[in-house]
């Protein structure tokens, strides 16, 4: 590992995914053509990254030649890629913000289920979080904002069946509470 | 009991994963509704996030395929609802190197970036770039410098990207959006500040002058809140005084030391990386930035004490006798739980060590 001067880019996020409980890919982003082109070496990536990580809770490995930078809770697993010179703090910071955006756009449940269900929004959430490998903000509450969450005062006549039933059994959930 | 019991397996096994099973043919098909005269957002936006999500699982299509679901994309422009068009502007991206035509929406994009509403414009900015060529830059080339110097953050901080993105297609016209970048890089926001300060060494890195007197301005008026930035402008000055054989009195050594004091670990870490890996690093200077990562070592962080360990790797490579201060905190770390960390230490151990603590 030699080192080296960083060369003063704003190119510094390789790549940057969210696993589930089994390895497999609920959203990822590639930023340098260069590492892992095709959708097949990825998911090899993916897979061996996901095996090295998912039972030690280190928080960072090398691997590939890329420092990964990680972060689990309950099923879901977050990544943050960057080339093995770059300042691995600032890819921990895209990571925290990754993984607090998220947790406030599923308002703090964050678990595979709550992705799948807010996809959309997560989507332009990472959106927001990076561009083509540069960072565009990294602070979470400035990117929560940016993705204007959805409203959820739908009107009754729209509503299906079971969300009628579920936003009374959230009211009873929290008359109960009280 | 067990009726519960069944159900919640199912629910598991992926009865509330809208995503499980998604067919190519299956979505491009239901995708068809996006050509429905009156665009109704509540059906459009599951479908679109459908076919956004299996373009994200490496799905390919053919050039035939992609061009038909962009142009019936396009179709949802008319709708006003946010979250929708903010997809459509992520459709456009994903499909922007496959399809034909693309360059279709650079009008509507083009009305979305100049118009009132906030939240389309940083966004759509983003999504033109990467529909446009070296040609089309000329014809937005006026909307950019506008968008660069906007009050809102997002849309400068946005435009500002996207024209770095653009330097690689198209470096000449960007080169003349120099003023306002130089504008922007006097902006109170930290993004701002950063992707500013980014485009502009770009832009002028091949003249050393240029850099010289942006770098000599930035140490001393910048403003130390945005790490990022920092860590940029620590970056520039340790390049030159690299190329410049500089000693240590230059003032952009003095700078990289001041930031051995910064608050953010970001950026001492950064200033301290930069100082061992100068190729003219004395002793003294190099002794401080040991000093720093040393103390790292002890972090309950292990991000940081990964940082740490491995710089002082690198280090132990050229000067073995100046890492060996820190070599009982290395030895701390040979029990560390995080093994990418242990392995660092161990072998920074083994270029610095002395027999007595091989021993141990």
């Amino acid at each position: 590992m030699e080192g080296s001067l960083l060369e003063p880019i704003l190119y510094s996020v390789k790549a940057i995914a969210i696993l589930d409980s089994d390895g497999n890919r609920i959203l990822a982003k590639y930023y340098d053509k260069n590492v892992f082109p095709t959708p097949k070496e990825q998911r090899t990536f993916e897979k061996n990254l996901f095996n090295k990580t998912h039972r030690a809770n280190a928080e960072i490995i090398m691997l590939d030649g890329l420092t990964c930078v990680y972060k689990s809770n309950v099923d879901l697993f977050f990544y943050v890629m960057g080339s093995s010179n770059e300042n691995e703090l600032i890819l921990m910071s895209v990571l925290n913000c990754l993984y607090d955006s998220v947790s406030q756009i599923l308002r703090k449940n964050v678990e595979k289920r709550a992705v799948l269900e807010s996809l959309d929004i997560v989507m332009l959430a990472m959106d927001e979080i990076c561009d083509g490998g540069i960072i565009i903000d990294a602070d979470s509450s400035s990117v929560v904002s940016r993705v204007a969450l959805r409203n959820d005062d739908i009107p009754i006549g729209e509503q299906t069946v079971a969300q009628v039933f579920q936003s009374a059994k959230e009211q009873l959930k929290w008359s109960l509470l009280k | 009991m067990s009726g519960f019991k069944r159900d919640k397996k199912e629910e598991e096994d992926g009865g509330g994963n809208p995503f499980q099973n998604i067919e190519k043919t299956i979505v491009l098909q239901e995708a068809r509704i996006f050509n429905e005269t009156s665009v109704n957002p509540r059906k459009c936006t599951p479908i679109l996030t459908k076919l956004l999500y299996m373009l994200n699982q490496g799905e390919q299509l053919s050039a035939k395929e992609a061009t038909d679901v962009f142009f019936a994309m396009t179709k949802l422009f008319q709708s006003k609802d946010v979250i929708l068009r903010r997809l459509v502007y992520l459709g456009i991206k994903e499909l922007s190197s496959i399809a034909d035509d693309v360059i279709i929406v650079t009008s509507s994009l083009t009305k979305d970036m100049t118009g009132k509403e906030d939240l389309y414009r940083a966004a759509a900015i983003r999504a033109l770039c990467s529909i446009t060529d070296a040609t089309m830059l000329q014809a937005i080339e006026r909307y950019m410098k506008q968008a660069i110097v906007d009050r809102n953050p997002a849309v400068s901080s946005a435009a500002l990207v996207s024209s770095l993105h653009m330097t690689k297609i198209a470096p000449e016209v960007v080169k003349r959006w120099v003023n306002e970048a130089q504008e922007a890089v006097n902006s109170d926001n930290i993004m701002v500040q950063f992707h500013a300060l980014g485009l502009l060494y770009h832009i002028r890195k091949s003249d050393r002058l240029a850099v010289t007197k942006l770098v000599a301005r930035l140490t001393r008026t910048m403003s130390s809140k945005s790490p990022y930035a920092v860590c940029m402008l620590i970056r520039i000055a340790a390049k030159l005084i690299e190329e410049e054989g500089a000693d240590s009195n230059s003032p952009y050594f003095d700078y990289i030391e001041a930031c051995f004091r910064h608050k953010s670990e970001m950026v001492v870490y950064e200033a301290a990386y930069a100082v061992v890996n100068l190729n003219r690093t004395t002793n003294r200077e190099l002794a401080q930035a040991i000093s720093v990562l040393q103390l790292f070592c002890g972090s309950p962080k292990p991000t940081l004490r990964f940082a740490a360990v491995r710089t002082l790797n690198q280090v132990a490579i050229s000067h073995p006798a100046a890492v060996t201060a820190c070599n009982l905190d290395l030895e701390n770390l040979i029990t560390d739980s995080n093994r990418s960390i242990a392995t660092l230490a161990i072998t920074t151990l083994l270029k610095t060590g002395a027999e007595s603590s091989v021993d141990r």
